[in-house]
C-alpha cells in the first residue's frame, strides 16, 4: 500500500493502521515525561449544593503530594463554554452543580499518594434543593441549577410553517406518542488524557486528547487567564472521541497543574469510572409527536414537543437542541409544522455533543411515529416514506429549500428492491419456537458543517520537504474516523505521490492552522475542499519550477510522479528533492481557506436559532433496515440482518466509508439495545464498563452497507458528510421491527429484554 | 523485589513492588504503551496480553503474578520488522480506526487461531466477545481474523 | 501502604504465609479480587498466590467422582476431557462465564469462594451436589456447596482454612444438561437470570429425575425440591413446565438491581423451564 498512488474510490488501508496495530502509534495517554506528576481531581460529593469551605491541609499532608489546588488558584475566568454560556468552572468556586462538579486538583509523584490525598480533602457543604428532571426543572419554584437564570432555560427554540394545530384536524389519519430516549455514554476506549508543561519561554504545551485543539486553545486561555498565544496545544491521534472530547475535558487541569507543578510535566488520564462521572453524554430526550396525513397518505401536518436534559452546564446544548429541532421533520416535506424545543439545566450529568447532534434523538421519535402513522393509514411503510421523501429542489418540513443532493428517495429504492425487504414476510412467518420475527425501516438525514453563522472553515497546509516527501499538516483531530489517512490520499491523487512518499502532521496550534473541530460530519468535506485547492497550488509550483530547471519545458511535457517529475519528451527526471532545493522556503508551503457554503435563508428565523446552527444547507441521507427476532421466555432481541444504503455522496474510500458505517451503526445499536447510563437523583448508577452494557462482537450480526452515490457538487470529489448519518437511522429501524415482532410499542428506550418481556406479558393480560 | 520473566523473546529482570499491577509495569517502567488500559477492570480487554501464549489482561494481574511467565505485548508480535499475519490481516482487511482497542484485540485473535487455526465467523466473535471496540462495529475485525487464519491455512 | 506479595510453591509454604500474614488475601485467578481492591472493597496486608501450588490445580477422576483442584482455571476445565464427558453443565456454564481472557485467569475456586449470587458454576455445582474439601494446618472437612455459601460473598470458610478441592460426582448415564443464562448481552455477562438443569427422562418420556438450580435469584443458589418433585413423573410438555414455572417464579428472592428488576427476574426464572422442551432433542450424556 505505501507503494502505491492514492486512488480515489477505491478501497485501500488506512495509512494510520499500521502503526496503531504495531502498537507504536503514541496516543495522549501514552505520554510519561520524565519528572511527571500526576494529577486527579476530587469531585464533588453532592450534585446540588453550595462550598462553604474546602480544607486540604490533610491532602497536603500527604508525603509525594505537591499541591492541592482549588478555584482560589485559577488566576483567569475559572470559566470554559462557548458562547453565549461559558458557564462551566475549572474548579468549582460557588457552587456544585452536579456529582461530576470538580471541586479539587491534587499533583503528586505517585497514583497511590495522589488516591491517598484524594480521601483526605474535606469538604463543607450547604446541600441545596436539586431538580432531576427536564420538565420538572421549567415549573415554577423548581430549584435553580444557575440563580442568574430564573427558569432553567439553557436554550429554546421554534420552529413553525403553516397552521399544524387546525390542520391535523383535517388529515385522514393520526398519530400522537410520547418518546423517551436514554442518556448515552460515548465510552470511548481511550478515557480523557494528557501531558502538560511549561517552556522556559512561559508557553503552556499539552498533549492531549481532544476534537477541538483551536478552540481549546482560547478557553484554557481565558479560564487560566493566559494570553492564548501562550498556550500550544498538540492533539495526536484520539482514542475514540464521537463528540465527547468536542471541548474541554481534562485540558484546563493539565493547564493549572502545570503552572503549579514547580516546573515539572503533568500527566491525568481519566480512570474509566472518573470519566464516566465527568464527561458529557447523549441528551436523554422526551420527544412528544402529532403526526397526520390525508387521505392520499401524503403527511400534512407535524406538532413536535422536544425535552433534553442538558445537565448542570451549557456544553454544546444549544447547538444540540437546535439540530434536534431542524431534524424533528425527517426527510419529508410537510406542509404544515410546529415544532418547539426546549434545552433544559438540571442538576443531572453533563449533556454535550454526541455522534449525531440532536438529530439521533428527534429521528428516533419522529421515525416511530411515521411508522405507527403508515400502519394506522393501512400504508406499506416503505411505500409511504417514499411518497412524502424530499426530492431535490423541493421544500422541507423545517421550511429551507433543499437545492442539493438529495438522495433519499434512492436510498428507499434501494430498500424496496433488495431481497432482506422482498422477502420480509415469509421470513417473518418462519420464526421458530418461542421466537418472534419483525422487520424495520427508517428514514434519516443529518446536516452537514456548522450551519449559517459560525464560520465553517479550514486552512489546509502542505509542504513540499527537503527529501522530496509531501507533508500534510492536518488542522482537524483524527478521532479514529481516518480523515487523516483520506487527507494523505487526497493530496497523493492529486500530487501523484505514494502513501510512503507522504506524512502527515497532527493538529498542533503551533504548527498545523485553525480548521474548527472535528465533529458535524464536516472533516473531510471542510479540510478536504481546502486540501484539493492548496495540493493544486503545490503541484503547479512543482511544475513550474520543474518548467524552469528544464529551461522553459511546457507543463504539458511534464509528469509528476512518485519523487520526481518526469520530462516526457526527454524522459529526464528531476527529483522532487531537487525541485525543492529550488523553492524558496515561501514557496514550498501552500494554504489554502476553504469557507463552506451556508444556507441564506432568513425569513421568520429567529437570529438567536440562526447562531446555533439553523438551518443547514447541505444533508445526508439515509435508509436503513432492520430484521430482529425476540425470544419470548426472555424478551431478548438479536438482529439477525441489517442493511443500510446511505447517500453521503460519492465515496473517496470504500473500506473507510464502511467502517464508519457499520461502527455507527453498532454504536447505536448499544443505544438501542443495552446503553442506558442510569442516573437517580444525581446519582451514577452504572458507574463503570460492568454496569454500562456495550455491545461485544457477538451482539451484532454482520452488516450489509451500500452507498447510494449521488454527487454533491460542493463536497471534495462530490462527496458529503457519513459519520453521524449512519448512525440515526438504528434505532426507529429496530423500534419499528420490535414493534412488529411485538405487537406493541415500547415508548421508552433502551429496548431491554426487560422492557420488551414486559409488553409481551401485556398482551396475555388481555387473553 | 526482583522479577524474573521473559519479554518479548528476552529474558529481563526487573526490581519493582510484586504488588503493582502488569499492565503499569509495562506502560510506565518499560515503555511498552502498545498495552492500553481503558476500564481497569476486567470488562474490555484492551489491556490484553499474552501469558505463556494464552491471552489474560494486565489490569487484573500483579508483577508478582508474572515471575518465570513468557510474556507477548502487542510489540513482540512484530519480528524484525515484519509485521504478525494478524497485524497484517487487520490493516489490509481495515479492522482498525481509533486503534485504542487494536492491541488487545489482535493478541485475543492471536490466541484464538493458536487454539482453532480455521474459525468460522461465530466464532470468531464469541474468541473476540472480551474485547470492546467502539469504532468498527467489530466487522471488519471479524474479516481481518477470517482472512489471517485462511493465510495461515495456507502455510500448513 | 505496601502490600506483601507471597508465591508459595507448595501447601506447607502457604500455611506459613497465612501465619506471618493472617490478615493476606489469597489471590487465585484475580479475576474478582484485583476489581475490588481497586474499588477499594476489600483491603489486604498481603498477596498469597495460589498460583504456583501443584497440589491444589489439575483434574482427576476416581471414585466415582471427578476431583478438580480449585486454583484450576475455566479454561483448563472445558480442555479436560473427564469433564467434558460426565460433567456437560458444568462445561456449559463455564463457556458462558466472562470473556476468553477472564476464562483463562479465573479458577473453579475463585469463583465458588466469591459467592456471588450470579456466579455462573454454582448453579451447576449445586444441582451436581459438588461437595467441597477446606483444609487447614490441621487437617481437612469436606461439606456440600449448599453448605459452603451462605449469603452473597459470604462462605462457612474458616480464617486458617483454604477451599483445597471441589469434589463432584459422577452423575448416573443417561441424562440430558442444560445452563440456560439470561445476561443483559449475549457475552461478557453478568446473569441476570440463569438456571442449570440435569433431568433424566423416562422410557416412556416422563421425568425420572430432574435437578434444578437458579441463579441471580436470591442471596445464594435456589433450589426448589418442590419444583423438582412436581416434574418427576410427568412428560417436559409445555403446560406441564408452564406450571412448573409459575411454581419458580412463586419460590424464587430476587432483587431490584441496577441489571435488572425483581418481577423481571422472577418471571424469567418460570419462564426459563420453557428452554427444557429444547432439551429433549439434544445430546443423551
Amino acid at each position: 500500500m505505501e507503494n502505491q498512488i492514492p486512488v480515489i474510490g477505491r478501497s485501500q488501508p488506512r495509512f494510520d493502521a499500521k502503526a496503531k496495530v504495531s502498537g507504536t502509534e503514541r496516543y495522549a495517554a501514552d505520554y510519561y515525561p520524565p519528572g511527571m506528576l500526576w494529577g486527579a481531581v476530587k469531585y464533588s460529593d453532592h450534585a446540588h449544593a453550595r462550598l462553604k469551605k474546602v480544607d486540604t491541609s490533610g491532602a497536603k499532608e500527604v508525603p509525594g503530594v505537591v499541591a492541592v489546588l482549588t478555584c482560589e488558584d485559577v488566576a483567569g475566568a475559572n470559566r470554559v463554554g462557548i458562547p453565549p454560556r461559558p458557564d462551566q468552572p475549572v474548579l468549582a468556586d460557588e457552587k456544585v452543580r452536579h456529582r461530576g462538579d470538580p471541586v479539587a486538583l491534587v499533583l503528586a509523584e505517585s497514583k497511590e499518594a495522589l488516591a491517598a490525598a484524594l480521601d483526605l480533602i474535606s469538604i463543607d457543604y450547604e446541600v441545596l434543593p436539586a431538580v432531576f428532571d427536564s420538565q420538572e426543572a421549567l415549573m415554577p419554584g423548581a430549584p435553580l441549577v444557575h440563580s442568574e437564570n430564573e427558569n432553567n432555560i439553557l436554550h429554546k427554540g421554534k420552529i413553525l410553517k403553516g397552521s399544524a394545530k387546525e390542520a391535523l384536524k383535517e388529515c385522514a389519519a393520526v398519530v400522537e406518542a410520547t418518546f423517551r430516549l436514554p442518556r448515552q455514554e460515548h465510552a470511548y476506549l481511550e478515557t480523557e488524557a494528557g501531558v502538560a508543561w511549561v517552556e522556559e519561554d512561559g508557553t503552556l504545551v499539552m498533549i492531549v486528547s481532544t476534537q477541538t485543539p483551536h478552540r481549546d486553545r482560547m478557553e484554557v486561555a481565558h479560564a487560566l487567564g493566559l494570553p492564548p498565544g501562550r498556550v500550544r496545544i498538540m492533539a495526536p491521534y484520539l482514542g475514540g472521541g464521537f463528540g465527547g472530547k468536542d471541548g474541554i475535558s481534562v485540558q484546563c487541569f493539565l493547564g493549572l497543574g502545570a503552572l503549579h507543578s514547580g516546573g515539572r510535566p503533568v500527566k491525568i488520564w481519566n480512570s474509566r469510572e472518573d470519566s464516566f462521572l465527568s464527561s458529557t453524554k447523549r441528551h436523554p430526550a422526551t420527544v412528544t409527536i402529532k403526526l397526520g396525513c390525508g387521505a392520499d397518505g401524503a403527511l400534512q401536518a407535524l406538532c413536535c414537543r422536544l425535552f433534553l436534559d442538558t445537565g448542570a452546564y451549557a456544553s454544546l446544548g444549544g447547538p444540540v437542541l437546535t439540530l434536534a429541532l431542524e431534524h424533528a421533520g425527517g426527510v419529508y416535506r410537510i406542509p404544515h409544522v410546529d415544532i418547539e424545543g426546549y434545552c433544559v439545566y438540571t442538576n443531572n450529568p453533563v449533556s454535550g455533543a454526541f455522534r449525531g447532534f440532536g438529530a439521533t434523538q428527534a429521528l428516533a421519535a419522529l421515525e416511530q411515529a411515521v411508522d405507527m402513522l403508515a400502519v394506522k393509514a393501512g400504508l406499506d411503510p416503505l411505500v409511504f416514506r417514499l411518497k412524502n421523501a424530499l426530492r431535490r429542489g423541493e421544500e422541507s418540513a423545517c421550511g429551507p429549500l433543499r437545492t442539493y443532493s438529495t438522495g433519499i428517495a434512492s436510498c428507499l429504492k434501494t430498500i424496496m428492491d433488495h431481497p432482506l425487504w422482498l422477502e420480509v414476510r415469509s421470513w417473518e412467518k418462519d420464526a421458530p419456537p418461542f421466537k418472534r420475527r419483525g422487520v424495520g425501516v427508517a428514514a434519516v438525514l443529518q446536516g452537514v458543517g456548522y450551519g449559517p453563522v459560525v464560520p465553517d472553515y479550514a486552512n489546509a497546509k502542505i509542504e513540499l520537504l527537503e527529501d522530496g516527501r509531501i507533508r500534510v499538516y492536518s488542522g482537524v483531530t483524527d478521532m479514529g474516523q481516518g480523515n487523516a489517512s483520506t487527507y494523505l490520499q487526497i493530496a497523493g491523487d492529486i500530487l501523484s505521490q505514494r502513501f510512503g512518499d507522504m506524512e502527515a502532521v497532527q493538529p498542533d496550534t503551533a504548527r498545523t492552522l485553525p480548521s474548527g473541530s472535528s465533529s458535524a460530519s464536516r472533516t473531510t468535506f471542510t479540510y478536504g475542499n481546502a486540501l484539493i485547492k492548496a495540493a493544486g497550488l503545490l503541484r503547479e509550483r512543482i511544475l513550474q519550477r520543474a518548467s524552469l530547471m528544464l529551461m522553459g519545458a511546457a507543463y504539458t511535457e511534464l509528469a509528476l510522479l512518485p519523487g520526481r517529475v518526469r520530462h516526457i519528451p526527454s524522459g529526464r527526471d528531476l527529483p522532487l528533492g531537487l525541485i525543492a532545493s529550488m523553492l524558496d522556503s515561501s514557496e514550498k508551503v501552500c494554504v489554502y481557506s476553504y469557507v463552506a457554503p451556508v444556507a441564506r435563508d432568513i425569513a421568520g428565523i429567529d437570529e438567536n436559532f440562526r447562531n446555533m446552527g439553523y438551518p443547514h444547507l447541505i444533508f445526508s441521507y439515509g435508509a436503513h433496515l432492520a430484521r430482529i427476532e425476540i425470544d419470548e421466555i426472555t424478551g431478548e432481541v438479536t438482529v439477525k440482518s441489517y442493511l443500510a444504503c446511505t447517500d453521503a455522496g460519492r465515496v473517496l474510500n470504500p473500506q473507510a466509508y464502511e467502517q464508519q458505517v457499520h461502527g455507527g451503526i453498532v454504536q447505536s445499536l448499544g443505544y438501542t439495545l443495552f446503553e442506558d447510563f442510569q442516573v437517580q437523583k444525581g446519582e451514577i448508577l452504572t458507574t463503570g464498563l460492568a454496569t454500562y452494557i456495550l455491545p461485544t462482537a457477538v451482539d451484532v450480526p454482520d452488516l450489509l452497507s451500500i452507498a447510494v452515490q449521488e454527487e454533491e457538487e460542493n463536497g471534495p470529489y462530490g462527496m458529503k458528510g457519513l459519520g453521524e448519518v449512519c448512525a440515526n437511522a438504528t434505532f426507529p429501524a429496530v423500534a419499528n421491527a420490535a414493534a412488529r415482532a411485538a405487537g406493541r410499542r415500547i415508548f421508552e428506550g433502551p429496548l431491554t429484554a426487560e422492557r420488551i418481556l414486559e409488553v409481551l406479558a401485556e398482551e396475555h393480560k388481555g387473553e | 523485589m526482583k522479577i524474573h520473566f521473559r519479554l518479548n523473546g528476552s529474558d529481563i529482570a526487573i526490581e519493582t513492588d510484586p504488588c503493582r499491577r502488569v499492565v503499569d509495569i509495562l506502560r510506565e517502567d518499560l515503555g511498552l504503551t502498545g498495552t492500553k488500559e481503558s476500564c481497569g477492570s476486567g470488562e474490555c480487554g484492551a489491556c490484553t496480553i499474552l501469558v505463556d501464549g494464552e491471552s489474560r489482561l494486565s489490569c487484573l494481574m500483579v508483577a508478582g503474578q508474572i515471575s518465570g511467565r513468557k510474556i507477548t505485548t502487542i510489540e513482540g508480535l512484530v519480528s524484525q520488522g515484519e509485521m504478525h499475519p494478524v497485524q497484517k490481516a487487520f490493516v489490509d482487511h481495515g479492522a482498525v480506526q481509533c486503534g485504542f482497542c487494536t492491541p488487545g484485540m489482535v493478541l485475543a485473535a492471536v490466541d484464538l487461531l493458536r487454539r482453532n487455526p480455521h474459525p468460522g465467523r461465530q466464532e470468531i466473535r464469541r474468541g473476540l466477545s472480551g474485547n470492546i471496540c467502539r469504532c468498527t462495529g467489530y466487522q471488519k475485525i471479524v474479516d481481518a481474523v477470517e482472512a489471517a487464519s485462511r493465510d495461515t491455512g495456507d502455510k500448513e | 501502604m505496601k502490600k506483601e506479595f507471597i508465591l508459595p510453591k507448595t501447601l506447607e509454604e502457604l500455611w506459613e504465609a497465612r501465619a506471618v500474614h493472617p490478615r493476606g488475601a489469597l489471590l487465585a485467578g484475580g479475576t474478582d479480587l484485583l476489581v475490588r481492591i481497586r474499588a477499594g472493597r476489600a483491603d489486604s496486608q498481603a498477596l498469597i498466590s495460589l498460583d504456583r501450588i501443584p497440589d491444589l490445580r489439575g483434574i482427576s477422576t476416581g471414585d466415582g467422582e471427578i476431583f478438580i483442584g480449585p486454583a484450576t482455571t475455566h479454561q483448563q476445565l472445558l480442555d479436560d476431557y473427564s469433564v467434558q464427558k460426565h460433567l456437560p453443565l458444568l462445561r456449559q456454564s463455564v463457556e458462558v462465564l466472562g470473556s476468553p481472557q477472564v476464562r483463562h485467569m479465573g479458577t473453579l475456586g475463585g469463583n465458588i469462594c466469591t459467592a456471588s449470587p450470579a456466579g455462573d458454576t454454582l448453579p451447576a455445582l449445586y444441582v451436581l451436589g459438588a461437595r467441597l474439601d477446606l483444609r487447614s494446618p490441621q487437617g481437612c472437612r469436606t461439606v456440600p456447596i449448599k453448605e459452603f455459601i451462605e449469603g452473597p460473598g459470604k462462605t462457612v470458610l474458616r480464617k486458617d482454612e483454604i477451599l483445597s478441592g471441589i469434589r463432584v460426582p459422577m452423575p448416573d448415564p443417561g441424562f440430558r444438561a442444560g445452563y440456560h443464562k439470561v445476561g443483559q448481552r449475549k457475552a461478557m455477562a453478568i446473569a441476570v437470570v440463569s438456571m442449570a438443569c440435569q433431568v433424566w427422562i423416562n422410557d416412556h418420556g416422563t421425568v425420572g429425575r430432574i435437578r434444578l438450580g437458579w441463579g441471580s435469584v436470591g442471596p445464594t443458589v435456589k433450589t426448589l425440591p418442590e419444583v423438582e418433585k412436581f416434574l418427576e413423573g410427568r412428560p417436559l410438555s409445555l403446560e406441564v413446565l408452564r406450571e412448573a414455572g409459575q411454581m419458580v417464579s412463586k419460590g424464587v428472592t430476587p432483587i431490584d438491581d441496577v441489571r435488572a428488576g425483581a418481577a423481571y427476574r422472577r418471571l424469567v426464572a418460570g419462564r426459563i423451564l420453557l428452554r427444557l422442551l429444547d432439551l429433549l432433542r439434544k445430546e443423551v450424556f
